[in-house]
Order: structure tokens, then sequence, then C-alpha cells
């Protein structure tokens, strides 16, 4: 009789499909997985600790490279946080304009999300189309802020330089873009048969699990929790816009994937009602030359791409921080592969890894 | 029907057999890079310079290596204005730190080299040798 033993299989750091330096240690039995443990460390570059020795205005920049596709997000979190500690009020302008570029870049990062996802599940044509529509987004950023992905747009009391007319005529052209481009979109894989096989009911996080983890972003809202900051510390001008929550059913890929593709429709929603409304005046507050705040600490959250992304600041009332800690949403949904993964085929782990998102620059950071 | 997704699918993609580009071929044609555009060396001015170094000191990664001298009349000069690629994150922060403007980007997003050294220029000797081809 033939003898069987499980084995381990070590997927990355550089395997083409884990996007980026992660090791997922898979176990296995013949095809089934009997567990999966992610590695991580691959890209640690203590950005915790290099803040601590930097001014708060130099530190914005270290937060591009933390989630590396959705920089303006992370911008967004610190500076809020940092406003938070030294009491800084940002003019109506500046929030406006906030609002578009990271409900921009947030479509940007779905982008990616569904060019590596159908890349992983044997489709190399739709990686394209998604990258050739990111494509258009980072040519937006280009023109506000001369950068394409590490933008360091966003600073402590608003802006670096005010949109301008070329800017916000050009993004209005890619919203009105928007709807061929989600129908181009369902055309291509949602309605492909092999994909929608690929996804449905596989690697499902029920909705206990999912609190169980304390994930966060479309991974939660695919197992039906309606967990938004957006919409619960309405922070920023988020409060003045009228856009919905998708919630998922099942909690499986497809879910995750779909909730993704609808939320790319309502950033979009988003982002007109703020072209319509963009208030005049400055994009800069007052801030101080040499920014020393008060003695204390601060943690503000943000929707980030990938879930909540918080900063929490320790001042001493010095120039520099004496404690950054970053909660990274990529971290914590990264958690739950050992669960999506056990029973399912070898195959499914690159799907189940795809459909988490998440971004090694934030899990090592 | 099984199979209509994937034919619905196959025509948006032979809908883009005739269309337009969205690539250029690349050496031959380059893109226009913008007004804001963050890349490249650092165009040195250095009639404006008041050899103040609030770049240096706005710098996270301290990549701006200067020297500065100063002359009988206590007037500054710069002596040598080295810029470390290597450890630039083209952040902006000493371009807007400068008050006499004095330093902008060139723009140039050709740069890549084989060696270490090759990641280190003066932008001093660049910025006289740019004046002496003018002249």
């Amino acid at each position: 009789m033939a003898q069987t033993e499980k084995y381990v299989l070590n997927m990355g750091p550089q395997h083409p499909s884990t996007h980026g330096v992660l090791q997922v240690q898979v176990e296995l039995d013949g095809e089934n997985i009997v567990g999966a443990k992610p590695v991580m460390g691959y890209l640690h570059r203590g950005i915790e600790k290099l803040m601590e020795s930097r001014t708060y205005v130099q530190c914005v920049p270290f937060t591009d490279r933390l989630d590396y596709v959705s920089a303006m997000n992370n911008n967004l979190g610190f500076c809020m946080a940092v406003e938070k500690l030294a009491g800084i009020e940002v003019p109506e302008r500046a929030e406006y304009i906030r609002v578009i570029c990271a409900e921009l870049n947030r479509i940007a990062s779905h982008h990616v999300f569904i060019g590596s996802l159908t890349n992983d599940l044997g489709s190399a044509t739709g990686m394209i189309y998604a990258f050739r529509d990111r494509e258009k987004i980072l040519d937006l950023f280009n023109i506000i802020c001369g950068a394409r992905m590490t933008a360091h747009y966003i600073r402590i009391g608003g802006v670096a330089a005010d949109a301008q007319d070329e800017f916000l005529r050009d993004t209005q052209k890619f919203i009105d873009y928007v709807p061929e481009m989600l129908d181009e979109y369902n055309k291509l894989f949602s309605g492909n048969e092999i994909f929608q096989a690929r996804m449905k009911k596989t690697s499902i996080i029920t909705k206990e699990m999912a609190l169980k983890f304390g994930m966060s972003g479309p991974n939660i809202r695919a197992s039906g929790v309606d967990y938004d900051i957006r919409k619960i510390d309405k922070y920023g001008a988020y409060g003045k816009f009228d856009f919905e929550v998708p919630l998922g059913k099942r909690g499986d890929n497809w879910d995750r994937y779909m909730i993704r593709m609808k939320e790319i429709a309502e950033s979009a929603k988003i982002i007109q009602q703020a072209l319509d409304n963009m208030p005049e005046g400055p994009y800069m507050a007052k801030v101080p030359k040499v920014l020393r705040p008060p003695k204390g600490d601060a943690y503000h959250r943000v929707e980030n791409t990938r879930g909540e992304l918080g900063f929490y600041i320790v001042s001493d009332g010095s120039t520099k921080p004496y404690r950054v800690h970053i909660r990274r949403p990529s971290f914590v949904n990264l958690q739950a592969l050992d669960t999506m993964c056990k029973g399912m085929l070898l195959a499914d782990a690159v799907t189940a890894f795809a459909t988490i998102d998440p971004l090694m620059g934030e899990v090592d950071c | 029907m099984w199979g209509k997704g994937l034919i619905t699918g196959m025509k948006v993609t032979w809908g883009h057999w005739f269309g337009k580009k969205e690539t250029v071929y690349y050496p031959e044609e380059k893109l226009p890079m913008t007004e804001r555009f963050r890349g490249g060396h650092l165009a040195f001015d250095e009639e404006k310079c008041i050899g103040c170094k609030l770049c240096a000191i706005g710098c996270p990664n301290a990549a701006l290596d200067l020297t500065v001298s100063v002359d009988e009349n206590k007037k500054r000069h710069m002596e040598s204005y080295v810029h470390q690629i290597g450890r630039c994150m083209y952040c902006d922060l000493c371009i807007e730190a400068c008050p006499t403007k004095a330093i902008t980007w060139d723009k140039n997003y050709e740069f890549a080299s084989y060696f270490k050294e090759d990641m280190t220029y003066d932008a001093l000797v660049e910025a006289r040798n740019r004046r002496g081809n003018d002249e």
C-alpha cells in the first residue's frame, strides 16, 4: 500500500503571484492545503523607528512607502493625526482636494487588485486592462503633485499645491469614463464562467470569523459587516457626501471581488460630488515653520483602501515625534490566510491571497 | 448558456484590435513631463543661492552635502553642492524650503547608472558646465 505524508511547500518570497516579498509556508496533503503560514519581514524598513528621528514634516514622505499603491490615503492618515495633535484647522478647499485625491487613489488601488487577481487566475489580458485605466489616474497625480506613486501631496495643514484647472478637468473626464470602464470589466471577467467557477464559494470567511480576526476594509464588508470608517467617523469632508457602503453576503472570493467593483463606482460618486461643490479659498492652513505639538498623544484612523489605517503619535513637545505606531490593515487582514486556505486546493491559495489584497510594504512597515 | 461570458469577453478584446494605441515607442517617442514633475538632477542657480543651507536642513535623508565659504565681506558662497541620488526620495522638501528658488528639478528622468559612484554628482559643477556650454 502506498504511504503518503504531509509536506511543506514554500510559496515565495520570489513567487510571481505573492505580490511582493511574502513567503507562505503551505502544508500540503496531496493537493489539499492543511495549513498556510505567512512568513513576513522581508520588506521591513523600520519606518516607525525612522520617524522618531525626523521632524513631523519630514515624516510625511515615509508614509508614501507604507502602502505604496495608495500613498494619498497614508499621507491623509498621518497628516490628520498630526493635525489632531497640534490642533490645526484645515481649510475647506484643502479638505475637498484631499477627498478627491484619496478616492482617486482608492480606485487606482482597486485597479491593482483587479489586475493582479485576474493575472493570478491565468488571464494576463485582464491585468493589462486594469493597469491601462490605472495609468489614467497616475497621470492625474503626475499633474497635481509631480509624482505618480509616492505622491507626498497631502501635507500637515492642507495640501502641497492648489489643484489646477487642468487637473479638475481631467478628473471630470476620468469620472465620466468610469461607467464605461466598469462595463468593460464586467464583460471581460465578471461574466466569464471560468472566473466565476474559480471565485464563487471558495475561501469563505463568515461574519463571526471576520470580526474575530479584526479584519477591516473591503474584506470585512464582503462578509456582511457594515464597517466603513468614512461613514462611522466622518473624518475630513466625508460627512458632506452621499454614498453607499456596498456589502457582501457570503464572504467568499467572489464577494470580495464584487465589493471592490462596487466601491469603484461609489468612489466615483464621491469625486463627482466633490468636483461639483468645490469651494474656493486657501489650500493650506497657517502652520508654524517649526512645528512643536503640545505634549500628549493622538490616534487617528482613516479608511485606507485595505481597511482601517491608524496612526498613533506620542509627542514630547519637541519637533520630532517621541513614538509613532502604525495600525496597518494588511497586516491584520493577512492573519485570515490560514483559515481561508484550509481545505482548499493549492491553486486556490493564490486566489485567496489575491483577494485579501495585502501589500507587503504595509505588512512589514 | 455556458460559454456565453467567454464569447462576450473575446468580443471586448477583438474590439480593441482596431483602435488607438495606448502606448508610445519609448526611446523614439517621449512623453512630456508635467510642470510639477519631481525627478532628475537638481538644476542649481549660483546667482540666486544665498548659502542658507535650508535645503540641506529640510532633507529627511541627508541627501544633500553642502560646503559653504564666507568671504571678507561676510558674503556666503557655495563651494560644492553634492546631491546623492541614492539617498534622495524626491519629496520636494528641499525645493520648497529654498527662500530664493535657487534649485529646481531638471526633469531629466534618464539617469539610471551602472555604478554607485555615478549616483553622486555636484550640482554646482553641472550648473557651471551648462553655463559654459551656453556661452
